[in-house]
Protein backbone atom coordinates (compact mmCIF):
# COMPACT_ATOMS: atom_id res chain seq x y z
CA UNK A 1 0.00 0.00 0.00
CA UNK A 2 1.58 3.26 -1.45
CA UNK A 3 1.45 6.14 1.42
CA UNK A 4 -0.93 8.01 -1.37
CA UNK A 5 -3.18 5.46 -1.00
CA UNK A 6 -3.46 5.72 2.79
CA UNK A 7 -3.70 8.71 2.55
CA UNK A 8 -6.91 8.92 0.74
CA UNK A 9 -8.05 5.60 2.96
CA UNK A 10 -8.00 8.22 5.93
CA UNK A 11 -9.35 11.04 4.09
CA UNK A 12 -12.46 8.70 3.50
CA UNK A 13 -12.63 7.55 6.79
CA UNK A 14 -12.57 11.26 8.14
CA UNK A 15 -15.54 12.16 5.41
CA UNK A 16 -17.38 9.28 6.69
CA UNK A 17 -17.03 9.87 10.39
CA UNK A 18 -17.87 13.82 10.04
CA UNK A 19 -20.85 12.89 8.20
CA UNK A 20 -22.44 10.39 10.59
CA UNK A 21 -21.59 12.53 13.23
CA UNK A 22 -23.39 14.99 11.41
CA UNK A 23 -26.66 12.69 10.68
CA UNK A 24 -26.31 11.86 14.61
CA UNK A 25 -26.43 15.16 15.55
CA UNK A 26 -29.46 15.96 12.92
CA UNK A 27 -31.63 13.14 14.50
CA UNK A 28 -31.26 14.04 17.91
CA UNK A 29 -32.31 17.91 17.02
CA UNK A 30 -35.45 15.90 15.61
CA UNK A 31 -36.01 13.76 18.14
CA UNK A 32 -35.83 16.56 21.12
CA UNK A 33 -38.28 18.73 18.70
CA UNK A 34 -40.78 15.86 18.26
CA UNK A 35 -40.65 15.51 22.20
CA UNK A 36 -41.19 19.41 22.63
CA UNK A 37 -44.18 19.02 20.29
CA UNK A 38 -45.54 16.31 21.97
CA UNK A 39 -44.94 18.22 25.59
CA UNK A 40 -46.90 21.20 24.27
CA UNK A 41 -43.61 23.13 24.30
CA UNK A 42 -43.41 24.13 20.75
CA UNK A 43 -46.48 24.10 17.78
CA UNK A 44 -47.79 24.83 14.97
CA UNK A 45 -48.85 28.49 14.05
CA UNK A 46 -51.79 29.97 12.13
CA UNK A 47 -49.33 31.67 9.74
CA UNK A 48 -47.90 28.33 8.71
CA UNK A 49 -44.95 28.45 10.99
CA UNK A 50 -43.52 26.34 14.08
CA UNK A 51 -43.59 28.58 17.32
CA UNK A 52 -42.12 28.43 20.59
CA UNK A 53 -45.06 28.29 23.23
CA UNK A 54 -43.00 27.45 26.20
CA UNK A 55 -39.30 27.88 27.35
CA UNK A 56 -37.06 25.30 25.50
CA UNK A 57 -33.35 24.42 25.14
CA UNK A 58 -31.22 25.80 22.61
CA UNK A 59 -31.19 22.43 20.60
CA UNK A 60 -35.29 22.60 20.34
CA UNK A 61 -34.54 26.43 19.42
CA UNK A 62 -32.28 25.59 16.88
CA UNK A 63 -34.68 22.58 15.55
CA UNK A 64 -37.42 25.44 15.15
CA UNK A 65 -35.74 27.55 13.28
CA UNK A 66 -33.78 25.47 11.04
CA UNK A 67 -37.26 23.41 9.90
CA UNK A 68 -38.89 26.90 9.64
CA UNK A 69 -35.99 28.32 7.18
CA UNK A 70 -36.81 24.68 5.40
CA UNK A 71 -40.58 25.01 5.60
CA UNK A 72 -40.09 28.78 4.26
CA UNK A 73 -37.64 27.33 0.82
CA UNK A 74 -40.91 24.88 0.19
CA UNK A 75 -43.64 27.31 0.89
CA UNK A 76 -41.60 29.83 -1.63
CA UNK A 77 -41.69 27.35 -4.31
CA UNK A 78 -45.60 26.20 -3.70
CA UNK A 79 -46.47 30.28 -3.32
CA UNK A 80 -45.07 30.77 -6.97
CA UNK A 81 -46.34 27.64 -8.82
CA UNK A 82 -49.71 28.64 -7.02
CA UNK A 83 -49.59 32.66 -7.95
CA UNK A 84 -50.08 33.73 -4.87
CA UNK A 85 -47.59 35.38 -2.17
CA UNK A 86 -45.36 33.48 0.24
CA UNK A 87 -47.70 34.53 3.13
CA UNK A 88 -50.64 33.22 1.77
CA UNK A 89 -49.03 29.97 0.99
CA UNK A 90 -47.87 29.69 4.74
CA UNK A 91 -51.51 30.95 6.15
CA UNK A 92 -53.02 28.05 3.89
CA UNK A 93 -50.76 25.79 5.32
CA UNK A 94 -51.69 26.97 8.49
CA UNK A 95 -55.07 26.54 8.39
CA UNK A 96 -54.33 23.01 7.55
CA UNK A 97 -51.90 21.81 10.64
CA UNK A 98 -54.50 23.77 13.00
CA UNK A 99 -57.35 21.58 11.14
CA UNK A 100 -55.76 18.17 11.29
CA UNK A 101 -52.18 17.62 12.32
CA UNK A 102 -52.26 19.03 16.06
CA UNK A 103 -52.85 16.92 18.21
CA UNK A 104 -54.84 16.75 21.70
CA UNK A 105 -52.06 18.22 24.44
CA UNK A 106 -50.68 20.12 21.82
CA UNK A 107 -49.80 23.70 21.60
CA UNK A 108 -51.20 26.03 18.77
CA UNK A 109 -51.27 29.61 18.14
CA UNK A 110 -53.86 31.97 16.73
CA UNK A 111 -53.96 35.19 15.09
CA UNK A 112 -54.71 36.76 18.52
CA UNK A 113 -50.68 35.51 19.49
CA UNK A 114 -52.41 33.66 22.47
CA UNK A 115 -50.97 29.83 22.47
CA UNK A 116 -53.33 27.35 23.41
CA UNK A 117 -53.16 23.30 24.02
CA UNK A 118 -55.57 21.69 21.41
CA UNK A 119 -57.93 19.47 23.63
CA UNK A 120 -60.30 17.07 22.14
CA UNK A 121 -62.66 19.71 20.08
CA UNK A 122 -61.54 21.06 16.79
CA UNK A 123 -59.78 24.00 17.23
CA UNK A 124 -61.71 27.30 16.21
CA UNK A 125 -60.19 28.24 13.34
CA UNK A 126 -59.30 31.81 11.82
CA UNK A 127 -62.39 33.24 10.05
CA UNK A 128 -59.91 33.16 6.72
CA UNK A 129 -59.56 29.35 7.17
CA UNK A 130 -63.10 28.92 5.33
CA UNK B 1 -76.91 68.37 -33.31
CA UNK B 2 -77.74 64.36 -33.77
CA UNK B 3 -77.70 63.89 -29.88
CA UNK B 4 -80.27 66.73 -29.01
CA UNK B 5 -82.56 65.35 -31.27
CA UNK B 6 -82.07 61.72 -29.68
CA UNK B 7 -82.81 63.42 -26.31
CA UNK B 8 -85.77 65.00 -27.40
CA UNK B 9 -86.91 61.93 -28.94
CA UNK B 10 -86.31 60.06 -25.48
CA UNK B 11 -87.74 62.87 -23.32
CA UNK B 12 -90.96 62.35 -25.28
CA UNK B 13 -91.05 58.91 -24.99
CA UNK B 14 -90.93 58.56 -21.58
CA UNK B 15 -92.37 61.66 -20.44
CA UNK B 16 -89.72 62.66 -18.11
CA UNK B 17 -87.60 65.88 -17.92
CA UNK B 18 -83.45 65.50 -18.37
CA UNK B 19 -82.50 67.12 -15.33
CA UNK B 20 -80.27 66.75 -11.84
CA UNK B 21 -78.44 63.25 -11.18
CA UNK B 22 -80.76 60.93 -13.40
CA UNK B 23 -78.64 59.96 -16.15
CA UNK B 24 -80.37 59.18 -18.83
CA UNK B 25 -78.43 57.36 -22.26
CA UNK B 26 -80.39 57.30 -25.69
CA UNK B 27 -78.01 55.48 -27.87
CA UNK B 28 -78.51 55.13 -31.66
CA UNK B 29 -79.07 51.60 -31.71
CA UNK B 30 -80.95 51.90 -29.06
CA UNK B 31 -83.26 54.68 -30.44
CA UNK B 32 -83.41 52.34 -33.69
CA UNK B 33 -85.41 49.34 -31.02
CA UNK B 34 -87.52 51.79 -29.61
CA UNK B 35 -86.15 51.68 -25.96
CA UNK B 36 -83.96 53.78 -23.45
CA UNK B 37 -82.43 52.43 -21.09
CA UNK B 38 -81.45 54.94 -17.05
CA UNK B 39 -78.91 54.11 -15.34
CA UNK B 40 -78.30 55.56 -11.77
CA UNK B 41 -75.00 56.02 -9.58
CA UNK B 42 -75.73 54.00 -6.34
CA UNK B 43 -76.27 56.20 -3.65
CA UNK B 44 -73.70 54.71 -0.82
CA UNK B 45 -69.98 53.88 -1.28
CA UNK B 46 -69.18 50.67 -1.96
CA UNK B 47 -67.03 48.99 0.92
CA UNK B 48 -65.13 46.08 0.66
CA UNK B 49 -62.69 44.42 2.45
CA UNK B 50 -60.41 43.02 0.48
CA UNK B 51 -57.34 42.53 2.63
CA UNK B 52 -59.62 39.91 4.39
CA UNK B 53 -61.94 38.67 1.62
CA UNK B 54 -59.13 38.18 -1.31
CA UNK B 55 -57.10 36.13 1.59
CA UNK B 56 -60.08 33.61 2.10
CA UNK B 57 -60.72 33.13 -0.98
CA UNK B 58 -57.28 31.98 -1.58
CA UNK B 59 -56.93 29.73 1.47
CA UNK B 60 -59.82 27.91 0.42
CA UNK B 61 -59.08 27.58 -3.52
CA UNK B 62 -55.50 26.08 -1.95
CA UNK B 63 -56.73 24.18 0.88
CA UNK B 64 -56.75 21.00 -1.35
CA UNK B 65 -53.48 21.52 -2.50
CA UNK B 66 -51.70 22.88 0.35
CA UNK B 67 -53.36 19.14 2.16
CA UNK B 68 -51.55 17.49 -0.72
CA UNK B 69 -48.23 19.14 0.50
CA UNK B 70 -48.16 18.67 4.13
CA UNK B 71 -48.95 14.69 3.15
CA UNK B 72 -46.26 14.83 0.15
CA UNK B 73 -43.51 16.60 3.06
CA UNK B 74 -44.15 14.87 6.22
CA UNK B 75 -40.40 15.66 6.89
CA UNK B 76 -41.26 19.45 7.55
CA UNK B 77 -44.40 18.91 9.57
CA UNK B 78 -43.33 16.76 12.48
CA UNK B 79 -46.03 15.45 14.99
Amino acid sequence: MTRKTKLSFIAMAAAAALGMAGYAWAQAGDAALTAAIAAGQVGEQSDGYLGVAKPVGADVRAAVESLNIKRRAAYTDQAAKHGVALREWAATVGCQTLRGRVKPGQAYLLPDGVWRVKDSSPIALPANCG
Amino acid sequence: MSFVIEADDCERKTGLPMRGMRLIFCGGAVLLAGGCIQVKAPEKPIEINLNVNVKQEVVVRLQKDAQEFITENPELFPQ
